[in-house]
């Protein structure tokens, strides 16, 4: 039996070619298509359909048929419509094709096929849209058998038409009397899909007759819902009572569909509404309905009631409304949640500040920066962390508040100043790091520092400050701090920093300075380390140095020669076998005649030996077609 | 020895099928909800009626992977699992029994008997991009919400047709890209989306692997027992072939009729969705040239160029995306660190470093949109357009030419061969 379906071969050895065979074939015809459609190679594609040609074959020329064939083509393809095996290939064509010659193939072709065939070929009828077809589809809706009449009613809704829509309409009721929800449902598909095309065609009042259809039809569930939404879209603001009455529904299902239709229906009368219904409905709901309000892309009106909402009642209602505030509030909102951010519930005065952290618009930052010029907003620490939230630069403002008895009020105005300042102003808080007048003070310092540091757009100067506070500063920890800071704002200056004060000679230098540039993140720590892995104090540094300069050279993008190179450095400097066995890693990884020349010359390392030569044969088994790598390998003694 | 008869679909619609979850809205309201009793109330934290009754579909190593994320909910039950590997469904019914330390875990081996369970909110679909598709719009139209593993479509006018679908049904649809939901990558497109780098330029998305060819038939190989392995249901909606065990489990191996998609739709759904999110959720490109130097530029309508290259990365791990605007650019990528043009770029904000891409967060999005009802990261409409531009840029590559698409008749302009390419027939009887 297979020998006769699969080809004029037999055996193992048949199966591989022809899936070989139909791989290679996409490369040639892509170089093929490249010049467009070509008449030749249909009539090929033809003969094969035509021939005794395997079925593999044959499934690979109806896909080549989808891409250039013609009319000419259909044939030959429709008679595949009722090989079980072929159908769904010849499909793939006949869909494609354009022309009426494939819609009158699978339409003759309802004709004589039955069951899965039939239904398929149905499918293809209604991806092709064709409307000469709906006669014969809508007699197909009583066909006995359900997969097929329920094909026909899906098929008659995506082509849409008046007919089409017509007839399903008129099959709502009896299929939904029918007693099978499957036909029912697919009846409705095909009325909603028509409605849809419909209301996307500007004819609202036709799609709303047959929504209103179908939600009237005792029908399966998700069927409703879909025709709901489509309802209340076409009625518009007409449609709002039908929205309230889902947003009221005791079903989960009908009230989620009006949560996501409130979010598409457009108007400042659905908005009004919603405002009134929020009063009147239970806290769970309301929370979600309130989401569902922000979510809307135009609001009006919406404020005053979702401040109120914010302010009182229940906890998941205000924390709606404060986390809705974030996205649709304004200016206005301001005072009012920051009030609330006073208040004892810290769960609500957190979304009360991150809300005023995401209020949108200038505005905001105005009437923030005009609170902090009084009296009372410079000792407020929540006035002056939304300055930092918001990324507003008001140093000479903030100033003051370093002065403020209050530990909470410095702390809020070094976070902030972490957030806003500008490097003229960083050594405010090199000198509180350095020399905090206040010990409480010296942790939120130093973050904020390194917030401000890693953010400042000329880091070579932002490095050269910090590295003079290092020079000045007489404690070794407070240096090691400012270390940290300069290793991850980068470039140049830090780096030399760092390495140079990886050589000196206190060891809680040289353990921080020599982790610093073991996570380095740019090439040019790679010499550094190399120096420091021949000169630092002590096996344990050096070894580590050793480590961030193989990372380098694992990991970064770098030329061949100079990756192999620092290859050859790293194994000339490695004191352990762990290290070693990295650098034949990184070998094997990146091949090439200096990586295999330098595995190589590894194996005369008694401690590696054997991973080197297995590095060495794998290298050479990646350049194969390389005589000089068989030559170095064979003059090595490796085969 | 099966006979060619014997392995091709002769299946209908199961005789069940949809008998209970398109049983009429007015028999739903009486029907109880149906949630196993030994399932609920396990730790107290979340009440029973507040959690997510979940299902899967397709689970295998990756979907074993997402299923984690989903157990980690304590709003989660998940209470089926449907694949068609006997081994992979008793797999997963034990991880789930043993997490919920009961026995209510239901197997499936057809997956519309899972949706026809009235229970069941959501599901997971995890099958091979082959099904995709086909399951996410068989879950919308059943009443379900989805969390859908990428890529979701196998060509232009599944992604139209997805995203209509679940406009039109209502449903919550999260596309598993789950970068949309990490702080880094969600930074670098803020940063370009809100104009921080100034005018966007270039956009650069990774496909790792430039390559489309037609996957035909393979050597038949003696079909297993269904209960065991069931080929047909694993074929579903791709034209029909003979069993072959290389096809069973080949990664990349998308059953489609002919095209596939390769590197750009299995890492571009990926990439090319960050880049779009990062211009605003846009329509794709407008025009894909033909690949050249191991790169494939794309323009979108405004000028803005995606550019599919290989290689010419920093080092931030897999999936790395690139954004270029005319005052400064941002490199991500999985080691969850981003590179950025400057520091100022950061703005005073510390970007919360997470590595190895988890799907924890999205997973954590789907379940929030399921109860809010809003729109996941990784919405519909998002995951089309982003397959679009992967789809039109396979074409471009599949065809070695300059195709140009038009937006608003989502047909590519004067080309009747990539038109054709746009959509692929579904094998008997599965329709969209």
């Amino acid at each position: 039996m297979r020998m006769r379906v699969y080809g004029r071969c037999s055996g193992l050895c048949c199966g591989v070619m022809l899936g070989t065979a139909a791989f290679l074939l996409a490369d040639t015809v892509r170089w093929a298509h490249a010049q467009g459609p070509s008449p030749e190679r249909e009539q090929k594609q033809i003969a094969v359909l035509r021939s005794n040609a395997p079925g593999a074959e044959k499934a690979i020329a109806c896909k080549q048929l989808a891409i250039e064939g013609s009319s000419e083509a259909v044939p030959e393809l429709a008679k595949l419509l009722a090989d079980p095996q072929l159908a769904s290939w010849a499909r793939i064509a006949l869909e494609a094709i354009p022309g009426p010659a494939a819609d009158e193939s699978l339409r003759k072709a309802t004709d004589s096929l039955a069951g899965v065939l039939l239904v398929g070929t149905i499918n293809s009828i209604g991806v092709r849209r064709d409307p000469g077809a709906v006669e014969i589809l809508v007699k197909r809706l009583r066909d006995q058998d359900v997969s097929v009449a329920s094909a026909a009613a899906v098929a008659l809704g995506q082509i849409g038409n008046p007919a089409a829509a017509a007839a399903l309409r008129k099959s709502l009721p009896m299929a939904s009397a029918t007693g099978s929800p499957v036909l029912a449902s697919a009846v409705a598909e095909g009325c909603v899909l028509c409605a849809e095309r419909l209301l996307s065609a500007g004819k609202s009042a036709d799609a709303a007759a047959i929504y209103d259809d179908v939600r009237r039809a005792k029908l399966p569930q998700q069927r409703i819902v879909e025709a709901t939404r489509g309802a209340i879209l076409a009625k518009q603001s007409a449609g709002i009572p039908i929205l309230l009455e889902q947003l009221r529904s005791p079903e989960k299902e009908l009230f989620n569909i009006a949560l996501v239709t409130l979010r598409e229906l457009p108007g400042g009368e659905v908005d009004a509404a919603m405002v009134a219904e929020i009063q009147k409905t239970p806290p769970e709901r309301a929370a979600l309905m309130i989401q569902a309000m922000a979510d809307r892309p135009k609001t009006a009106g919406l404020l005053p009631a979702l401040i109120a909402q914010a302010q009182r009642g229940p906890k998941p209602v205000r924390l709606a409304a404060l986390n809705a505030l974030s996205r649709v509030g304004d200016a206005s909102c301001f005072v009012p949640l920051l009030e609330i951010g006073r208040q004892g519930d810290p769960e609500l005065a957190q979304a009360a500040m991150q809300s005023i952290a995401d209020l949108p618009g200038e505005a905001v930052n105005a009437a923030i920066v005009a609170k902090l010029a009084t009296p009372e907003g410079q000792r407020d620490p929540l006035v002056i962390e939304v300055i930092g939230r918001r990324g507003i630069v008001a140093t000479a403002a903030l100033l003051p508040s370093l002065e403020h008895p209050e530990p909470r009020v410095r702390s809020a105005a070094l976070t902030a100043l972490g957030e806003t300042v500008e490097l003229a102003e960083l050594p405010v808080l090199i000198a509180t790091v350095v020399a905090a007048k206040h010990p409480e003070d010296a942790q939120v310092a130093e973050k904020a520092l390194k917030s401000a540091s890693v953010r400042m757009p000329d880091r070579e100067a932002c490095a050269t400050a910090l590295a003079s506070a290092v020079e000045r500063s007489p404690s070794v920890p407070t240096q090691v701090v400012l270390l940290q800071i300069v290793g991850a704002v980068g470039g140049t200056k830090a780096l030399e920093t760092v390495g140079a004060a990886a050589k000196k000679k206190d060891p809680l230098l040289q353990d921080a300075c020599s982790r610093l540039l073991g996570e380095w993140m740019t090439v040019d720590a790679a010499p550094v380390l190399l120096d420091l892995s021949k000169t630092a104090e002590g096996e344990k540094y050096q070894v580590r140095a050793q480590r961030g300069y193989i990372r380098i050279a694992r990991q970064f993008v770098l030329p061949e020669k100079e990756r192999a190179e620092m290859c050859r450095q790293a194994l000339a400097v490695s004191s352990q076998t762990a290290e070693k066995k990295l650098v034949l890693e990184i070998l094997k990884r990146y091949p090439n005649l200096d990586s295999l020349t330098i595995a190589i010359n590894a194996i005369g390392s008694a401690d590696v030996k054997d991973e080197a030569t297995e590095a060495a044969r794998a290298i050479g088994g990646k350049l194969s077609n390389s005589a000089e790598a068989k030559a170095l390998l064979t003059k090595a003694g490796i085969n | 020895m099966p006979t060619r008869q014997s392995q091709v679909s002769r299946r209908l619609p199961r005789r069940g099928f949809l008998n209970t979850a398109l049983s009429t809205a007015g028999a739903a309201v009486l029907a109880p909800t149906v949630i196993p009793g030994s399932a609920l109330g396990l730790d107290g934290a979340v009440a029973p009626s507040e959690r997510i009754v979940v299902g899967g579909i397709g689970i295998g190593n990756r979907g074993t992977y997402d299923l984690g994320c989903f157990l980690e909910q304590k709003d989660v039950q998940f209470a089926a699992v449907c694949d068609i590997k006997e081994s992979r469904r008793t797999a997963v019914q034990k991880i789930a029994n043993e997490k919920y330390g009961n026995e209510n875990c239901k197997t499936y081996r057809d997956f519309r008997e899972l949706l026809d369970r009235q229970d069941i909110d959501a599901v997971l679909i995890a099958t091979g991009p082959n099904w995709h598709a086909t399951a996410a719009m068989a879950a919308a139209k059943a009443g379900k919400d989805m969390y859908c593993e990428k890529p979701c479509t196998k060509n232009i006018s599944q992604s139209l047709i997805l995203a209509e679908t679940m406009r039109r049904t209502g449903r919550v649809f999260q596309a598993g890209t789950q970068r949309r939901n990490l702080p880094h990558f969600a930074f670098a497109c803020a940063l370009a989306r809100t104009g921080k780098l100034g005018a966007m330029k270039k956009v650069f998305a990774h496909p790792a692997g430039m390559q489309s060819m037609m996957s035909g038939w393979l050597i038949p190989e003696p079909a297993p027992n269904p209960d065991a392995v069931d080929w047909d249901m694993y074929l579903g909606p791709a034209a029909w072939r003979p069993f072959n065990a290389k096809l069973l489990d080949g990664f990349n191996f998308e059953k489609g009729g002919g095209l596939v998609g390769g590197g750009v739709l299995e890492w571009g759904s990926h990439c090319v969705d960050l880049c779009q999110w990062a211009l605003g959720d846009v329509p794709p490109p407008v025009e894909y040239n033909a690949p050249k130097d191991g790169q494939l530029v794309a323009r979108y309508e405004n000028g803005v160029e995606l550019i599919f290259r290989e290689t010419g990365w920093i080092p931030l791990g897999s999936c790395p995306v690139r954004f270029e605007g005319e005052t400064g650019w941002v490199e991500a990528g999985d080691s969850g660190k981003l590179v950025l043009s400057s520091p100022a770029l950061l703005a005073g904000r510390t970007v919360e470093e997470i590595g190895g891409y988890p799907a924890t967060y999205h997973v954590r999005d789907f379940l929030d949109c399921v109860k809010t009802r809003g729109k996941p990261k990784g919405n519909a409409d998002a995951a089309c357009n982003a397959h679009i531009a992967c789809h039109a840029a396979n074409i471009a590559l599949h065809l070695g030419r300059k195709v140009q698409y038009d937006l608003h008749k989502h047909e590519f302009i004067n080309d009747q061969q990539a038109n054709r390419l746009r959509s692929e027939a579904l094998r008997e009887p599965w329709r969209l």
